[in-house]
């Protein structure tokens, strides 16, 4: 009896590993429209108006979480908050939170209004919600998707700046891959002095990421502001529009033995915190936001 | 765990619910520079009441909706979380019922289990970046989280499949009836 429960566990748990490998290495065979690749988009639309409710539903619980991690970080400073009425805590909780989302949100607008958004295209407006619990994924979920026009390798901003691209849209959502994600490299220019390069991500650390390729020589200061190229050439051309602010430059780094320069810089969007962002569309979909 | 129908449709409703929550909620929580990882504790705690093979295969449910939910490569989340369960389990069918400090133990040392697996599978699929230290200081943040948050996690599902538990209903059947009271 018990030999028989113990060859029933190991071909369960054998069955289950041969099922988790051969998912992995059959989707990474498979183009962007096959079967699995399906499967996914189907059982995201089914989840979405859950996930959509439930993110809705669980904000004051998160605010809350965060609410209390954000005022053991600054429990010096912030003394006096210790005497506020509990009652009054939710409540305040609940009011920052919408002036945040105001706040970001009209950035957003300023952002996308003032002349970096080239003419033909439709910005929408979206909530993230949904995100990665690893740092390997560098992903948000969105809850506008190809039925409001949303198409793959649209770029996204947020409020302050260049947040990443889409890479899989679904009916009702769509996944956007952050600049801080492994896969991410995008072309920039930095202003005043001109210099371009390639704005790649530091794993593991959402507030650096690293401009490299630079000409050695260049000159770069901390502090200058890191733009999108937009470079074209020929029938390749950047996906993401140029002038969106990436970042500033805060550390360069002088290797003797390398041909390029590789400086530092920190993002502009606060990619952790999002809770809005602006898909740029170039398509006619169905009702924007 | 004596696993009903009943007993499996709460898990699923169970695993699909902390799978929506860990994408909407948990994830955006930010706790000391990082985010709690509950969905990993629940498949935890259903290996450590239920054992293996149900660990095992709620892993692999569980880890698979968030591969699907996430868009990420399926077979990833899904290994993750299978690996974590067995292990979970497997303590439970090797050394007994573990103590209120050995769960909080396993919750953090399967976490940072969790973390390593799945940097493996990242790795070996050929990441192509550099990788920050912070990696590695996450991990350990993560599962100091899961020291914890193992017990609370441990608790909620064991409310959930409580009537398939074996234990308690041996413990149950123990507790002596009450002596008629003698008069006169």
């Amino acid at each position: 009896m018990y030999r028989k429960q113990v060859r029933r566990r190991r071909a369960v748990l054998l069955l289950l590993v041969a099922a988790s490998l051969t998912l992995l290495s059959l989707y990474y065979r498979e183009g962007n429209g096959g079967p699995l690749h399906g499967v996914q988009d189907v059982v995201s639309t089914v989840f979405s108006p859950i996930e959509s409710g439930a993110d809705r539903a669980l904000k004051p619980v998160r605010d809350l979480v965060n609410w209390f991690g954000e005022t053991f970080d600054a429990r010096g400073e912030n003394n006096k908050l210790k005497n506020e009425v509990a009652t009054l805590r939710s409540q305040l909780a609940q009011n920052q939170t919408q002036a945040q989302e105001a706040k970001e949100l009209s950035q957003l607008n300023e952002l996308t209004s003032g002349g970096i958004v080239p003419s033909g295209t439709d910005p929408v407006t979206a909530r993230v919600v949904g995100r990665s619990p690893t740092v390997w994924y560098s992903t948000v979920t969105i809850d506008k998707g190809s039925g409001d026009g949303v198409r793959v390798d649209d770029p996204v901003v947020a409020a302050q700046g260049l947040a990443g691209k889409v890479t899989q849209t679904t009916p009702n959502t769509a996944q956007v891959t952050l600049i801080t994600d492994a896969d991410s490299a995008v072309t920039a220019r930095v202003t005043p002095s001109g210099a371009t390069g390639v704005v790649e991500p530091d794993v593991g650390n959402p507030n650096d990421l690293q401009l490299d390729y630079l000409e050695r020589g260049s000159n770069i200061a901390q502090g200058q502001m890191v733009v999108t190229a937009g470079f074209s050439t020929g029938n390749l051309g950047s996906i993401f529009p140029p002038g969106i602010p990436i970042g500033k430059i805060t550390r360069a780094t002088v290797e003797e033995q390398q041909a390029y320069q590789r400086v530092h810089l920190e993002p502009f969007a606060d990619l952790r915190d999002m809770d809005f962002v602006k898909v740029l569309t170039t398509h006619s979909g169905g009702s924007k936001g | 765990m004596i696993l009903t129908p009943g007993i499996i449709a709460r898990l699923a409703v169970l695993g699909a619910l902390v799978a929506v929550a860990q994408l909407v909620c948990f994830s955006k929580m930010d706790v000391f520079g990082t985010s709690p990882d509950v969905a990993l504790l629940v498949v935890i705690s259903v290996g450590l009441l239920g054992g293996s093979l149900t660990g095992a295969v709620t892993g692999f449910s569980i880890g698979l909706l968030l591969d699907c939910l996430l868009f990420e490569t399926l077979g990833a989340f899904a290994l993750t979380m299978l690996s974590v369960g067995y292990v979970a389990g497997r303590y439970r069918e090797t050394v007994g019922r573990p103590t209120r400090a050995a769960v909080a133990l396993l919750g953090g040392s399967l976490t940072l289990l969790g973390a390593v697996v799945i940097a493996a599978i990242q790795i070996g699929t050929g990441i192509d970046a550099t990788v920050s230290f912070l990696v590695v200081r996450d991990a350990i943040v993560k599962s100091l989280i899961g020291v914890v948050l193992a017990i609370p996690v441990l608790l909620v599902v064991r409310l959930v499949v409580r009537s398939a538990l074996v234990d308690e209903r041996r413990a149950a059947r123990r507790t002596p009836a009450p002596r008629p009271v003698e008069s006169g």
